[in-house]
C-alpha cells in the first residue's frame, strides 16, 4: 500500500530544480570543514565531489554499524565533539540509543520537505539498502533453490554463508524480524509448502525453528559482506554455495570477474532491506556544512555514488535506480523490512537464542 | 621535631622521591581501574535496556554475574570459550617453548650455519602484527569452506581439511611461531650467560651430547623455560587478532573474541566480566612468576664466565640442517610478506592472469565498482593520517615508558630490599600480565568520565598515550631494573663524593655508561606499540584512528590490498627503527643472542 503511495508520488511530483539557500552556502563555507560518521564507504566519493563543488573539506570516517553506535552513545555521554553529522543504520538501537537520549536530531532540508515522503522524514531517511540471497551463476545457470527451508537440509549442510549477526545490527535485525508472527506465519506456510506436511514446532515459532536449522546445517559465517561476494562469485571453482549479503556487492561483477545472481523467488522471502538515517549531532560544529552536505547527498548529484550501481536506493524518490536494477517497490514485496519497534522489544531474546546454538 | 627532621631527610635523597611518587601515580593507574571495573560488572550499561527491562541507565544490578556463570546460555557465552582459551594458551607455549629452545640450543651450543642471519630472522614473527602470520595460513590454505581456495589447494588440487585451515590448529601454531622468538630471546640468554664450566666438566667426564642436555642444561634453563611458560601463557590468553581470523569460520570463540563482542555489541557488562575474569587469571599468573624468580635469585649470580665451550659438531647434518632451519625461516618470515606485496597489485587473489594487476590500490582515486570508493594508499589522506598517529604515539610511549622504567629501576635498585621498592617493582610489572583488551576496557570505564581533576578522557590521543606507556612500562622497568643493577654502587657513590647533582650523575654517568641496555627500554615499547591492535581497539575513535586498527578493519572488510599495504608499512618502520638504533647504538630487542 505505502509502496503504491510512494510510486504514484514519483508519477506526479515534476522534478524541481533544487538549490540550497545562498545564507546556508555563506554559513557553511565560513566554518569551512565538516566531519561525517558513516557506515557507508562511498562517503568518501560523495564527500570529494562536495569538497570540489563547495570548497569545504570533509573528513569521512567509515565505522561499522555498532561502531558507530558505540562512538557517538559514548561521545554523546561525554559531550565530548566527534562529528558533525552521521548516516547510521539499526533502527532500533538509532532510535532507543542517539535519537531518544537527544545525542543527534534530523534536519530536513526546506526544498524536500514536500519531495522525500512525509513518512521518511523523521527521522530523516537517507537511503534503503537491500540484502538478498546470492548464488555462483556460473556454477548454476539458473538459482537451484527457491524456499529458504531448503538451507536446513542435508544438500546444503556448510553451503549458506551469512555474516555474523553480531558483528552487523542489522543482521540480527533481519533474524529478530524471522521471528514476529507476520514472518514466522509466512515461514508455516512455505514449509508446508515444501515438505509437504505441517511443522512440528520445538521452539517458539516456525522462525526459531528456521533458525535453529541454519545454525544446525552448519552455517558458514563471514566477518564482511564484501569478503562473501569475493568468494562466492569467484569463476572457474564450481562454488555451489548459498550467501545471503549485501545486493549491492554485485557491482564488483565486472571488474572483479565474479559470476553473482539474485535469486528473486525465494520463498518466502528473498532476503531483507533496512534504511540508512542522516542525523545531525547536538554537539555538532559545523552545523551548517552539516546541513549542506545532507542537502547535497539528497539530490541525484550528491547520490550518484551509490545509485551509479545497483542496490542502493535514495529515500528521494526523484532519484531514479540504477538503469537495470529492480526498483524498491519490487524490493518490497519480496524482502523483510526491520520494524523498530519489534526489534527494540524482541531482539535480545532472539541473541541470546543464537548464542545458545552457535558456538 | 625528630618526624620532621626525618621526612626531610628521607625527602633529600632522590630515590626516595621518585619511590613515592611512582607509588602513588601508579597505584592511580594501574590498582584503582581494577575497582572501577568492578562496579562496573554490576551497572546497566545504556545498549543493555533493551536487554535489562525496566531499568534506567546507571542502576545496580546482578544480571551479568548471573547470566555469565549460572545463565541458561553460560555455557557458549562463557564457559567454552574460557576452555578454549586456556587449550589454546596451553598449546602455544609448548610449540613456542619448543622452537625457541630448539633453535636458542642450535644458535648457542651448536657450529651451526647462518647463525646470525637466524637469530635475526627469528625475531621477525614478534615485530610483525601477530595476524601478520594469520593471514598468510589464510591465504595458503584456506578450502571451499569460505568460497575461493587458497595458494596450496589451487597448486595441488588437495582440499585441506577444515581442522587444518581454521580454529584451535593453526591458531596454536601462528601464536606459538608469533611467540618463538621469546622463548629463544630468554632461553637463549640464560644458555649465553650460563657458566659453561659446568657442561665442560660433564665433557671431561665423559658425559654424553644428550646426557649433557638432559642433567645439566635443561635443568639450568628450566626457570627461564617456565618463566617464558608464564609469559606466553598470558600473552596468548590475550591474543585477539589470530583467533579472531583463523576462528571464525568455524565459529572458534576464545575470551578476548567474545570481550570484543560483548563489549562493543549489547552487552557491555559481560565484557566487563569477563575482563575481570581474565585480570584474575593474569593476577595468578604474576604470583606464580614471583614465586619462580624469587627461587631462581639465589643462584642467578653471573661469574665470569669460562672461556667459551667447545660447540657441538654437527658434523654430515651441519649444512643440510642449517639450510633447512633457514628455509624454514625464510618460509615464515619473507614469503609472506612478499606474497602481501603482490597481493596489493592483484584484482582478486589467485588469478596470475595480467589484466588482474593494477596499481588501482596504490595510485587509484578511488572507484564504487571496484572497492566502494577508497582511493589509493598512496593517495589516501586517511592512511597517512594513521601512519602519523601509529609514528607519534609509538615514539611517545616509548619516550614516556623508557623513562619511567629507567626511574623506576632507579628507585628499585637503590632502596633493594623494602617493601615499598618491591611493591613499586611487582607493580610496574603487573600491567604485562593484563590481557591488552582487558586493560583497554578498564580505561574505557575509568577514563571516559571525568574523574577529580582529570577530564574525560574518552575519544582523545592522550589516553592511548596513558595506555600505551603503563601497558609497556614493565620491558621499560625490566631493562631499567638490569641496567641500575650491573651498575657497581660505587661509581654514583664518587660522583656522589663530588658533589655532582643527581640529574647530572643521571644524564653523564649512568645512562651513557649502560646505554644499550637503557635503550633497549626505549625500543621494546616502541615496537611493541606500533603492532599493537588489542590494547587500543576499544580506545581510538575516527580521528586518532591508527595504523593497526585501520588494518584490522580493512581485513575484516576484506579489502585486502589496503590491509597487505598497511602490514608492509608497519614492519617497514619498526624493521627500519630496529636497524638503525642497531646500528648507532649496539642495542636491539636479540640482543645478547646470535653468533
Amino acid at each position: 500500500m505505502k509502496r503504491s503511495a510512494l510510486i504514484l508520488f514519483i508519477l506526479f511530483v515534476p522534478s524541481l530544480v533544487l538549490a540550497a539557500s545562498s545564507d546556508l552556502i555563506n554559513a557553511a563555507k565560513k566554518e569551512g570543514n565538516v566531519v561525517v560518521y558513516s557506515i557507508t564507504s562511498r562517503i568518501a566519493n560523495a564527500a570529494k565531489s562536495f569538497e570540489a563543488k563547495y570548497g569545504i573539506t570533509v573528513s569521512a570516517h567509515n565505522l561499522k554499524d555498532f561502531e558507530l553506535i558505540e562512538k557517538v552513545t559514548s561521545e554523546g555521554a561525554n559531550k565530548v565533539y566527534g562529528a558533525d553529522f552521521i548516516i547510521a543504520q539499526d533502527s532500533g538501537r538509532v532510535f532507543g540509543e542517539i535519537i531518544k537520549p537527544g545525542y543527534a536530531y534530523s534536519y530536513v532540508p526546506p526544498d524536500m520537505k514536500n519531495i522525500i515522503p512525509k513518512m521518511y522524514q523523521d527521522p530523516l531517511y537517507f537511503s534503503f539498502i537491500t540484502k538478498a540471497f546470492i548464488y555462483n551463476s556460473e556454477t548454476y545457470t539458473y538459482p537451484t533453490i527457491t524456499n529458504v527451508w531448503e538451507l536446513t537440509e542435508k544438500k546444503w549442510e556448510k553451503k549458506f554463508w551469512f555474516k555474523d549477526p553480531l558483528k552487523e545490527g542489522v543482521n540480527a535485525n533481519f533474524l529478530t524480524m524471522v521471528t514476529s508472527p507476520e514472518v514466522s506465519k509466512q515461514l508455516e506456510a512455505a514449509y508446508e509448502r515444501h515438505f509437504g506436511k505441517k511443522i512440528t514446532l520445538t521452539t517458539p515459532n516456525a522462525g526459531y525453528e528456521w533458525i535453529k536449522g541454519i545454525i544446525n546445517n552448519q552455517l558458514v559465517m563471514f566477518t564482511s559482506d564484501t569478503k562473501m561476494a569475493n568468494s562466492l562469485g569467484v569463476k572457474g571453482q564450481n562454488i555451489d554455495a548459498v550467501a545471503l549479503g549485501t545486493y549491492s556487492k554485485l557491482r564488483y561483477r565486472e571488474k572483479k570477474n565474479l559470476a553473482l545472481m539474485p535469486i528473486m523467488g525465494m520463498e518466502p522471502f528473498a532476503g531483507f532491506f533496512y534504511p540508512s538515517f542522516l542525523l545531525i549531532r547536538d554537539n555538532a560544529k559545523n552545523p551548517n556544512a552539516a546541513k549542506l552536505f545532507i542537502e547535497y547527498l539528497l539530490t541525484e548529484e550528491g547520490f550518484e555514488p551509490w545509485s551509479g550501481s545497483l542496490g542502493t536506493y535514495s529515500s528521494n524518490p526523484n532519484i531514479k535506480p540504477y538503469p537495470g536494477d529492480n526498483t524498491l517497490d519490487v524490493w518490497s514485496r519480496i524482502l523483510v523490512l526491520e520494524s523498530p519497534e519489534f526489534i527494540y522489544q524482541n531482539r535480545t531474546d532472539v541473541e541470546e537464542f543464537w548464542n545458545s546454538m552457535i558456538y | 621535631m625528630l618526624i620532621a627532621h626525618r621526612t626531610k631527610s628521607f625527602l633529600r635523597k632522590p630515590e626516595n622521591v621518585i619511590l613515592l611518587c611512582l607509588l602513588i601515580i601508579l597505584t592511580y593507574l594501574i590498582l584503582l581501574p581494577l575497582f572501577s571495573i568492578v562496579g562496573d560488572t554490576f551497572k546497566v550499561h545504556s545498549s543493555e535496556l533493551m536487554r535489562i527491562k525496566g531499568a534506567e541507565t546507571g542502576d545496580f544490578t546482578s544480571y551479568h554475574w548471573k547470566s555469565i556463570f549460572i545463565g541458561k546460555y553460560s555455557k557458549n557465552i562463557f564457559y567454552k570459550p574460557l576452555v578454549n582459551t586456556v587449550l589454546v594458551a596451553l598449546a602455544t607455549c609448548f610449540i613456542a617453548i619448543f622452537l625457541g629452545g630448539v633453535f636458542a640450543w642450535l644458535v648457542t651450543r651448536t657450529d651451526i650455519q647462518f647463525k646470525k642471519t637466524i637469530s635475526s630472522l627469528l625475531i621477525l614473527p614478534y615485530i610483525m602484527p601477530s595476524w601478520t602470520l594469520a593471514m598468510a595460513w589464510l591465504n595458503f590454505f584456506k578450502n571451499k569452506h569460505v568460497g575461493a581456495p587458497g595458494l596450496f589447494t589451487a597448486f595441488t588440487g588437495i582440499q585441506t581439511p577444515d581442522w587444518f585451515a581454521y580454529g584451535f590448529f593453526p591458531i596454536t601454531i601462528v601464536l606459538g611461531l608469533h611467540y618463538a622468538p621469546f622463548a629463544f630471546i630468554l632461553i637463549g640468554g640464560i644458555l649465553r650467560n650460563m657458566d659453561a664450566n659446568l657442561e665442560e666438566a660433564a665433557q671431561i667426564l665423559k658425559a654424553g651430547r644428550w646426557r649433557i642436555i638432559r642433567k645439566i642444561t635443561i635443568p639450568i634453563v628450566l626457570p627461564a623455560m617456565l618463566s617464558t611458560f608464564l609469559l606466553v601463557f598470558s600473552s596468548a590468553m590475550s591474543a585477539f587478532a589470530v583467533p579472531a581470523f583463523l576462528g571464525s569460520p568455524v565459529r572458534f570463540q576464545v575470551l578476548t573474541t567474545q570481550l570484543f563482542r560483548t563489549l562493543n555489541g549489547m552487552s557491555p557488562g559481560y565484557g566487563f566480566l569477563i575482563a575481570l575474569v581474565m585480570i584474575v587469571i593474569g593476577a595468578l599468573i604474576l604470583t606464580g612468576n614471583q614465586m619462580l624468580v624469587g627461587k631462581r635469585k639465589s643462584f642467578a649470580t653471573v661469574t665470569g664466565k669460562s672461556s667459551n665451550i667447545s660447540l657441538v659438531n654437527l658434523k654430515k647434518a651441519r649444512i643440510p640442517l642449517s639450510i633447512i632451519l633457514l628455509v624454514l625461516l625464510l618460509l615464515i618470515t619473507i614469503v609472506p610478506l612478499i606474497t602481501f606485496a603482490v597481493q596489493s597489485f592483484m584484482v582478486s587473489s589467485g588469478n596470475l592472469a595480467a589484466e588482474n594487476f593494477t596499481a588501482l590500490f596504490w595510485v587509484g582515486e578511488g572507484r564504487p565498482d571496484v572497492l566502494s570508493g577508497e582511493p589509493g594508499i598512496l593517495r589516501n589522506k586517511y592512511i597517512y593520517i594513521g601512519l602519523w598517529n601509529s609514528i607519534r604515539l609509538s615514539i611517545l610511549v616509548s619516550l614516556l615508558a623508557g623513562t619511567v622504567g629507567l626511574l623506576v629501576g632507579y628507585a628499585v635498585v637503590k632502596r633493594r630490599g623494602t617493601l615499598a621498592a618491591n611493591t613499586l617493582d611487582r607493580l610496574s610489572f603487573f600491567p604485562y600480565l593484563l590481557p591488552s583488551m582487558a586493560f583497554g576496557a578498564i580505561y574505557l570505564s575509568m577514563f571516559a568520565v571525568r574523574r577529580g581533576f582529570i577530564p574525560s578522557l574518552y575519544g582523545t590521543f592522550a589516553i592511548l598515550v596513558l595506555i600505551g606507556t603503563v601497558k609497556y612500562l614493565p620491558f621499560a622497568s625490566r631493562a631499567g631494573i638490569n641496567a641500575i643493577f650491573q651498575l657497581g654502587r660505587e661509581i654514583e657513590e664518587a660522583a656522589m663524593i663530588f658533589g655532582v647533582s643527581w640529574w647530572k650523575r643521571m644524564v653523564k654517568i649512568i645512562v651513557p655508561i649502560q646505554k644499550a641496555s637503557v635503550l633497549s627500554g626505549f625500543l621494546l615499547p616502541f615496537i611493541s606499540s606500533m603492532r599493537e591492535l588489542s590494547l587500543y581497539i576499544l580506545l581510538v575513535t575516527p580521528s586518532t584512528k591508527i595504523l593497526t586498527t585501520m588494518l584490522f578493519q580493512y581485513n575484516e572488510k576484506g579489502w585486502d590490498q589496503y590491509a597487505n599495504a598497511i602490514i608492509l608499512f608497519i614492519v617497514i618502520v619498526v624493521i627500519s627503527l630496529n636497524l638503525i638504533v642497531n646500528k648507532v647504538t649496539g642495542a636491539s630487542i636479540d640482543k645478547g643472542i646470535g653468533g
